[in-house]
């Protein structure tokens, strides 16, 4: 009994995508320094529920001494949020996220993602019935359906209130915003969920963009980023996405890609990282990948202009892709500084993940649901009556956590909140 | 095992109970992971009635356990051999605050850096500061008389920790210490204290709250060998300073930091750096800070700077801090050692560690609490490589023998667990640790708590009378 050694162990999954990633799991150190960064860990208690015990599992899949079919594997694996607070926590720098995908897709290929999910993805991924979709939300929201039904108990409920907590909470005028292009041209990622039920909020981006000195221009061809299929395991379908929107951004041929959805923009920025296996596309996906910007980003390295005053109580809470997996924790606070006579009030926990993470509120609702707990006791706590925050997922999860505990606090995209200061200063 | 598991359930909920092998994995190892030994079942209560409830199943059973906090521990010393494992993370209460005796009354799962993170808005803080405080318990800070940088001058856990109310390994709740401080009759806390898990289980801890310094300066020296850093450590000391920390990093370190998500902004050319903080009132600082710049520099530092704001100098801290887990990046393994020398055999001890280190072709990283001589040699190698694992086996050895020699000790603050219970002998005489036998019986005189870890089976007469008390103990 030395301690220092351990029997050598070939790889037990040989090509699976796992095996491709399996290097980043010796990096693990087992210090337990992301114990206490784990929402998962703070929550259920229990080691195989934080990122350290994740990876032993990932290991013992690696060495073959944990079955993929292995039942409590697939269930500690299933209850991480992807969130990546591990990964700002580690001194040993362990690519968590990408483990987590890699462990995700080997799994996946032994016994499938629960229907919901599965079905999710599907919608995602093709044009038309993710159009489908989002206009049956747009009319279930103008008729007031999701207000109605957004108290009552159970999924349905929760999914109204998501849906209904879409709706903007500041007023504000259309403004034409003039830009001079001095800061260069920028191309926008619509995105699924922004274009179809934040369209304001894309509006919006633009028009902050431009008064900052961008100028922006679409770019037509673009799709799903593909987030919601890689963070679920299905690699393969993520892939056709982003080599969609490799081709896109390259033909609408902007300097920068502005992305408001963090979890879109991560996803963006390691395009290279998941067409490495590509020789055709590696090299043109790290290229668009190396342009793209979270557009709190593009507007804090122009200031940003300050607007009118619009007096608010605001917290802000940290998008985990923008916080833990772009490591941006800044630029959205400049954003929310140039909105005059805003009060930002600090909120407790704000690093932590809300517990949407993607389609996790719809899989795994217990789970999701005591991690938004906290965050809501957190945001009480506060005083603020509006949280900022700048990823679709966010918004939904907290805004309908908001809507169904009664508390008058709403939810709103920091760049809201800026163009609604400059839709005032442009009020005659 | 199942009759057990069924009464255990009834306390603690049948989902705070785990017998499956893939479940136990994430217990088998602590820090350390170098050891893994799987419990046969890991139980989690969630309040302290039901840990007393718990502890008096074990008891009635005569069921070996043991105690785990966070699972940080660098010796193994929270790793159950088929035993019960017996987790406390999930009692992380703080029960209270006393701002104006500047005490609190812990549960043993509150996790160190919290303390601190709800006592700061009083100007309080608690002063052990391990490296590993953002994720170590209380519990396991007790059991192992957790240290850290700022304890050169503070003082370890045990200088802090008022009383502690403790389930012996038969059942019984008793109160060890006096929250006043005073002392009635023999110092039980203090024999409790740094007992590893083997005389019972901290239900709660009181312990004291330090007030915050009016002033602290963090300086940062900068060297172009390793001696000269030792001489100016040694320089330091003997003028009379007392600094509030005082550590040392040396290149391979450095580079390691510099390479990870904590990166300080320290000189990556550099053979070592010192981190030096100075604190207490204003009037009077500049003058020491100023002396130990002198000191630096006549010890031949190419370079001293002071933090020039709190962020700088959290920044400065945080790179120490999570030193040892950056070195993950290095090599796939790890082993850390612990040794304390006196202070003035240093520079000597570090010269003998880096010829050890040539000599085995190992790849050695000093990242130490230079101020009160504990060294942390890190190993970073490949186990899969059955040749280099053999080597990094000797030179650790060899390491911690020239420790012993130079009249130094085997562990300065991570206990001795499993990892060290092979220098034991080297280090005490039989009738020693006959002695330390009969203490720990006082407690347990089963060895129910945490069997087989600090004093070698063999070194125990009763011990080998007694086999079906070892064979429980082991099975
Ligand atoms: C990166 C890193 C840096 C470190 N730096 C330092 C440092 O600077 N200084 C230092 O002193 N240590 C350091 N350590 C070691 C470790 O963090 C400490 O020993 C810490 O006190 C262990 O706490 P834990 O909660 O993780 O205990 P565990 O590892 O879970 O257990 C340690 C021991 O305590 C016993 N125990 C745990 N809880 C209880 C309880 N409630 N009652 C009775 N016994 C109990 C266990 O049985 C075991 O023997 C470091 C570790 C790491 C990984
Ligand atoms: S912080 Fe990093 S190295 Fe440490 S246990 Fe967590 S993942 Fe492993
Ligand atoms: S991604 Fe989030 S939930 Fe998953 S292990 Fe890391 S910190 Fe925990």
């Amino acid at each position: 009994m030395s301690g220092v050694t351990r029997a050598a162990a070939a790889c037990a999954l040989p090509g699976t995508p796992l095996a491709a990633v399996s290097a980043g799991i010796d990096a693990c150190v087992h210090c337990g320094f992301c114990l206490q960064a784990c929402p998962t860990y703070l929550t259920l208690e229990d080691e195989n529920d934080s990122p350290r015990g994740r990876i032993v599992l990932m290991r013992a899949l690696v060495e073959g001494t944990l079955p993929p079919t292995d039942a409590d594997v697939r269930t500690h694996i299933d209850r991480c949020l992807g969130c990546r607070a591990c990964e700002t926590a580690c001194p040993s720098g362990v690519p968590y996220g990408q483990l987590l995908e890699g462990t995700r897709a080997t799994l996946a290929r032994v016994s499938p993602n629960p229907w919901i999910a599965r079905f999710i993805l599907f919608v995602f991924a093709r044009r038309p019935l993710l159009w489908l979709a989002m206009m049956g939300g747009r009319v279930t929201r103008a008729l007031r359906v999701s207000a109605l039904l957004s108290r009552i108990p159970g999924r349905v409920g929760f999914a109204m209130a998501m849906l209904e907590a879409t709706r903007s909470p500041v007023q504000r005028a259309d403004y034409i915003a003039s830009s001079d292009g001095t800061r260069g041209s920028v191309a926008l990622l619509t995105g699924c969920v922004m274009e179809g039920l934040f369209a304001d909020t894309n509006r919006a981006t633009a028009r902050t963009l431009e008064a900052n000195g961008y100028r922006t221009q679409p770019a037509p061809g673009q799709r799903c980023c593909g987030a919601l299929h890689a963070h679920a395991g299905d690699l393969d379908t993520a892939r056709v996405l982003a080599r969609a929107n490799v081709a896109a951004f390259e033909r609408a041929g902007a300097e920068l890609v502005a992305v408001n959805a963090s979890g879109c923009g991560a996803m963006m920025k390691e395009y290279g990282e998941l067409l490495a296996d590509d020789p055709e596309w590696h090299e043109r996906a790290k290229q668009v990948a190396s342009r793209v910007r979270d557009v709190t980003e593009l507007l804090a390295a122009a200031g940003p202009q300050p607007g009118a005053p619009l007096p608010l109580a605001v917290a802000y809470d940290a998008p985990c892709h923008l916080l833990h997996a772009q490591r941006l924790s800044e630029p959205p606070l400049r954003v929310l500084g140039a909105v005059t006579g805003l009060e930002l009030l600090p909120l407790e926990g704000s690093e932590h993940c809300c517990g949407s993470a993607g389609i996790y509120n719809l899989i795994e609702p217990e789970t999701s649901a005591r991690v938004l707990d906290v965050k809501l006791e957190n945001i009480a706590r506060s005083g603020a009556s509006i949280v900022a925050t700048g990823n679709p997922g966010c918004l939904m999860q907290i805004g309908a956590g908001l809507l169904r505990t009664g508390s008058r606090a709403r939810v709103a995209h920091p760049v809201d909140l800026l163009d609604a200061s400059y839709s005032r200063a442009a009020l005659p | 095992m199942s009759a057990l598991r069924s009464r255990l359930a009834a306390i603690v909920g049948d989902d705070r109970i785990l017998t499956r092998t893939g479940e136990l994995r994430s217990y088998e190892a602590d820090g350390l992971p170098g050891y893994q030994k799987r419990p046969s079942l890991a139980v989690f209560p969630g309040t302290r009635d039901e840990t007393v409830a718990v502890v008096r199943v074990l008891a009635d059973t005569g069921t070996p356990y043991v105690a785990r906090g966070a699972g940080t521990g660098l010796s193994g010393g929270a790793l159950a051999d088929d035993v019960v494992l017996l987790g406390l993370h999930r009692l992380k209460r703080i029960i209270s605050i006393d701002r104006d005796n500047a005490r609190a009354v812990v549960e043993p799962g509150v996790v160190n850096s919290r303390l601190t993170a709800e006592t700061r808005r009083f100007g309080l803080h608690y002063a052990p500061d391990p490296s590993s405080q953002t994720a170590c318990t209380i519990g396991g800070n007790v059991a192992e008389n957790a240290g850290g940088p700022h304890c050169l001058k503070y003082g370890v856990t045990l200088n802090h920790v008022l009383a502690l109310t403790v389930i012996l390994p038969d059942g019984t709740v008793v109160t060890l210490g006096s929250p006043n401080g005073e002392q009635e009759g023999y110092d039980l806390l203090g024999a409790f204290i740094g007992s590893e898990g083997c005389f019972g289980v901290v239900l709660d801890a009181t312990v004291r709250l330090t007030r915050d310094p009016a002033a602290i300066r963090t300086l940062l020296a900068d060297f172009s060998s390793v001696d000269a850093a030792a001489q100016a450590v040694s320089a330091i000391i003997a003028s009379g300073i007392v600094a509030a920390a005082l550590e040392m990093m040396d290149a391979n370190t450095i580079q390691a930091v510099e390479a990870s998500i904590y990166a300080a902004g320290y000189p990556t050319d550099a053979a070592a750096i010192l981190l030096i903080e100075l604190d207490g009132p204003a009037a009077g600082l500049e003058d020491d800070v100023a002396r130990v710049i002198q000191f630096c520099r006549s010890a031949g530092a190419r370079d001293v700077r002071v933090a020039s704001d709190p962020a700088d100098r959290a920044r400065l801290w945080q790179g120490r801090k999570k030193a040892f887990g950056a070195m993950g990046r290095i090599s796939p393994h790890l082993v850390v050692q612990d040794a304390v020398v006196p202070r003035t055999k240093l520079p000597a001890v570090l010269a003998t560690i880096q010829r050890i280190a040539t000599e085995h072709r190992v790849n050695v990283c000093n990242v130490f609490h230079a101020g009160d001589g504990n060294l942390h040699p890190n190993i970073g190698y490949n186990a899969d490589d059955p040749d280099e694992a053999a080597r990094v086996h000797v030179a650790m050895t060899e390491m911690m023998q020239a420790c012993i020699d130079a009249g130094g000790s085997i562990t300065g603050e991570h206990g001795i667990g499993l990892d060290k219970l092979q220098y034991m002998d080297r280090l005490f005489t039989a009738p020693t640790l006959e002695a330390m036998c009969a203490l720990r019986a006082v407690f347990d005189p089963d060895r129910r708590s945490n069997p087989g870890k600090v004093i070698p089976i063999h070194s125990c007469s009763e011990w080998r009378a007694a086999p079906s008390v070892r064979a429980a103990a082991v099975r």
